[in-house]
């Protein structure tokens, strides 16, 4: 057992946070959810340029090909920041590609991933919000070398941004294809703007006999189920990575003010009802990211551990979203406005919470795991 | 990050199991009740049988007859022991006063005592709490007046596992009742068989003899049995909790309690069949399963700073309140889970898994509250950990 960072792990923590101080803090975020795309777009070139958005894609096809574990460090720094940054959706993208698409289509896209030119993200999810394969009802006909799409994918998140979707369509034969759409100015692309508590951009995307390539597709039949749920299994992660560190980034702001705060002539910290609230959140945040540390270090080129990974995925959704409650009270009447950033961090992890699975969702999964 | 056993870990985990098949009764469901005779001789039994093999005290210095194990392999061994609920491991001698005696007793007190546990020939008992000195433990009262060679003690301990059962006691008394509270009490060493010491059991909510009442009628005790200086003994005692907070041991009942419930839903034996099929049982059971593992993880973590020559106050604070709370969550879904059989006494007729649910889930009140309350450890928590000001 090693609960340490590595050297290049301490290195990512380090860089991210310097970068991240300055260029998303909480005026940022807060014009991002104000609709200012033009800060996500700035963001994002930089992150880009850093190479965070390429960590993950193996070396061969223009990435750093750094593990999921550094992957996961890097992104408890962008959760604690809070960044409104698409780098969970493109990369857990890029992770299925390598996994799962066809040599042809890996050598064509990720090398367009890792510089830039295109952002994928996964469209999963329709109209029964459940992240499970087996719901997908977004029809695909096969018309010459064409898929010919015709459905609607909802809660996509940076869809105003992406090039591309990843998305999953059931074909005539009721099987399930996993294949990458281009959805950037496309005709037969409708997209229906969300006001989502994350505060970034998330639609809805209407397919209308769009027609994609076969070239794209990624897998089909138990495959694409299975690169599906590895899908879900990894965004899962990744987002329980960003709320441990959102986690951590609340925790230290109640620290703060409960040591600066005095009632009675004495900081309200010093008071034990309030040490032990912040006793629970610090609990609850170290085991959050014990398990996504468990869990991000189980994904491998070569598979994943799902017992752990839904582990990550429930406590995080659980833990920390009670743990932003608990803050409020913490706080008082001043974490109940909406001048203090607090609610940015509340609503990110409400929205993040649902994404790629719920609590309950993985509780399922992980009874399954368990043979029950 | 590496989420794995080394090999050296995974066989020393392995040897030890085996020990265990061999040793323990195939019928064994434990916890041992100490007030019974049979499990007494199964407690000193294994207690010889891992001394034999190098593992009671195998955390020790090799100069004390230990062989130095990383805490990692210190973990395991508390963490495969608790799941089998077996006996015989000796956390009073090997654990608390082994480590304070090589760090505060002089040469000769650790000739004379350190032997002994690591033989597995003597039982140590911890005098510590009293009726009025529990969570404030620096206001106790139980006295030790010098009297030419000796000190002669007067008072009551109370909460004391194991005194029925031990043969020597260390134990905390005020050789200064002038002094400030910290600063008037001495650590020494008592003989549980001298004139004036009386045991008087004392019965828990689960109804089992686990801990005692110990009253000192003007014990004498020799003067060479203080351990450190005289008014030193805050130190040397709070050092013995230090060894004491950790979580493994409860990490490890619960996963072993889960496993148990886990199989019963599955069994085709189940009285209570409908859990099976019943969605809110799967639910309930893999958030469990996460919560156990989430405890483990804290323990190991602990371990593993211990490992690197860190002292994780906060830490194993963290760890002790996480998996006592968990242990309690376990215990409290089986005894629900089984429902009107959820509240059949052990022995009855008619119980399923022999009732231990209920039993166990009274006797483990007693997790968050020995050892230093919860309570205790998340003021440890706030303020060690995370610096909050102290009131």
């Amino acid at each position: 057992m090693d609960f340490g960072l590595t050297e290049t792990q301490e290195l990512i923590k380090a860089s991210a946070r310097e970068f991240l101080d300055e260029k998303s803090d909480s005026a940022i975020v807060r014009a991002v959810a104000d609709g200012d795309s033009d800060a996500i777009t700035a963001l994002w070139n930089e992150i880009v340029e850093l190479g965070w958005s390429s960590l993950i894609i193996s070396e061969e096809h223009g990435g750093a090909g750094l593990s999921f574990s550094d992957f996961a460090v890097l992104l408890e720094e962008l959760g604690a920041s809070l960044a409104p940054t698409p780098i969970v959706e493109s990369s857990i993208s890029s992770w299925i590609l390598e996994r799962f698409a066809p040599d042809a289509l890996k050598s064509d896209l990720l090398p367009q991933i890792a510089n830039g030119d295109i952002l994928i993200t996964p469209a999963i999810v329709e109209r029964d919000a459940s992240w499970d394969p087996e719901s997908t009802k977004v029809a695909a006909t096969p018309s010459g070398s064409n898929l010919v799409i015709t459905g609607e994918k909802r809660f996509v998140a940076f869809a105003e941004q992406a090039t591309h979707a990843l998305t999953l369509v059931r074909t005539d034969d009721e099987e399930l294809t996993l294949v990458v759409v281009p959805i950037w100015k496309s005709d037969g692309v409708e997209q229906t703007p969300l006001s989502h508590a994350s505060g970034v951009p998330v639609s809805s995307l209407s397919f209308n006999e769009l027609e994609v390539s076969e070239s794209n597709i990624i897998a089909t039949g138990k495959e694409a189920t299975q690169a599906a749920e590895e899908l879900v299994a990894a965004g899962g992660v990744a987002r329980a990575a960003q709320l441990a560190g959102l986690g951590r980034a609340v925790i230290e702001a109640t620290v703060e003010y409960t040591v600066n705060r005095e009632q009675f002539g004495v900081p309200v910290g010093s008071f034990q009802a309030v040490q032990h609230h912040l006793a629970n959140m610090a609990i609850a945040a170290k085991q959050v990211t014990h398990l996504v540390h468990s869990a991000a270090w189980s994904f491998s080129p070569y598979g994943y551990s799902a017992d752990t990974a839904a582990q990550a995925k429930i406590a995080a959704s659980d833990k920390i979203a009670e743990l932003c409650w608990t803050a409020h009270q913490c706080h008082g009447a001043i974490g109940f406005t909406w001048e203090h950033d607090l609610h940015l961090y509340t609503r990110r992890a409400l929205a993040w919470k649902t994404d790629y699975g719920d609590s309950a969702f993985h509780k399922s999964k992980l009874a399954n795991a368990m043979g029950l | 990050m590496r989420f794995e056993f080394t090999p050296e870990e995974k066989n020393f985990k392995s040897q030890l199991s085996s020990f265990l098949d061999d040793v323990l009764p195939n019928d064994w469901h434990g916890p041992a009740d100490e007030s019974r005779d049979d499990h007494w001789v199964l407690n000193q039994d294994i207690k010889k049988g891992l001394a034999e093999r190098g593992w009671l005290v195998m955390s020790w210095p090799k100069k004390y007859g230990g062989s130095d194990s990383s805490p990692m392999i210190n973990t395991i061994f508390a963490e495969e022991m608790a799941y089998r609920r077996a006996p015989g491991h000796d956390r009073f001698g090997t654990r608390m006063f082994g480590p304070t005696l090589m760090r505060f007793g002089t040469e000769e007190q650790r000739k004379k005592h350190l032997g002994s546990i690591a033989r597995g020939e003597i039982q140590w008992c911890q005098g510590y709490s009293e009726p009025n000195s529990g969570s404030d433990l620096s206001s106790l009262q139980t006295r030790a007046v010098e009297d030419g060679d000796d000190f002669i003690v007067t008072g009551t301990k109370i909460w004391t596992s194991l005194a029925h059962r031990a043969d020597m006691m260390f134990m905390l008394v005020r050789t200064d009742p002038e002094a400030a509270p910290h600063k008037g009490i001495s650590l020494i060493v008592l003989n549980m068989k001298s004139r004036g010491v009386e045991v008087q059991p004392i019965v828990n909510m689960a109804g089992v003899h686990s801990f005692n009442q110990v009253i000192f009628d003007q014990v004498r005790v020799p003067k060479s049995n203080l351990i450190g200086e005289l008014n030193g003994g805050w130190r040397a005692g709070m050092t013995v909790l230090n060894f004491e907070r950790s979580g493994i041991d409860y990490a490890a009942w619960a996963r072993a309690a889960l496993e148990e419930l886990v199989d019963y839903v599955n069994s085709d034996h189940a009285e209570v069949s409908t859990a099976k099929s019943d969605a809110t049982v799967r639910i309930k059971l893999a958030e469990l399963h996460m919560e156990v593992e989430a405890a483990r993880l804290m323990c190991y973590d602990v371990s593993y700073r211990q490992g690197k020559g860190e002292i994780p106050s906060a830490e194993a604070s963290m760890s002790k309140v996480a998996a006592s709370e968990v242990y309690l969550k376990v215990l409290d879904y089986g005894v629900e889970l089984l429902g009107m059989y959820g509240v059949l006494e052990s022995g009855s007729n008619q119980s399923e898994l022999q009732g231990r649910f209920f039993k166990m889930r009274l006797f483990y009140t007693s997790g968050p509250i020995l050892a230093g309350t919860n309570e205790i450890q998340k003021n440890i928590i706030a303020q060690r950990g995370l610096g909050l000001p102290r009131k």
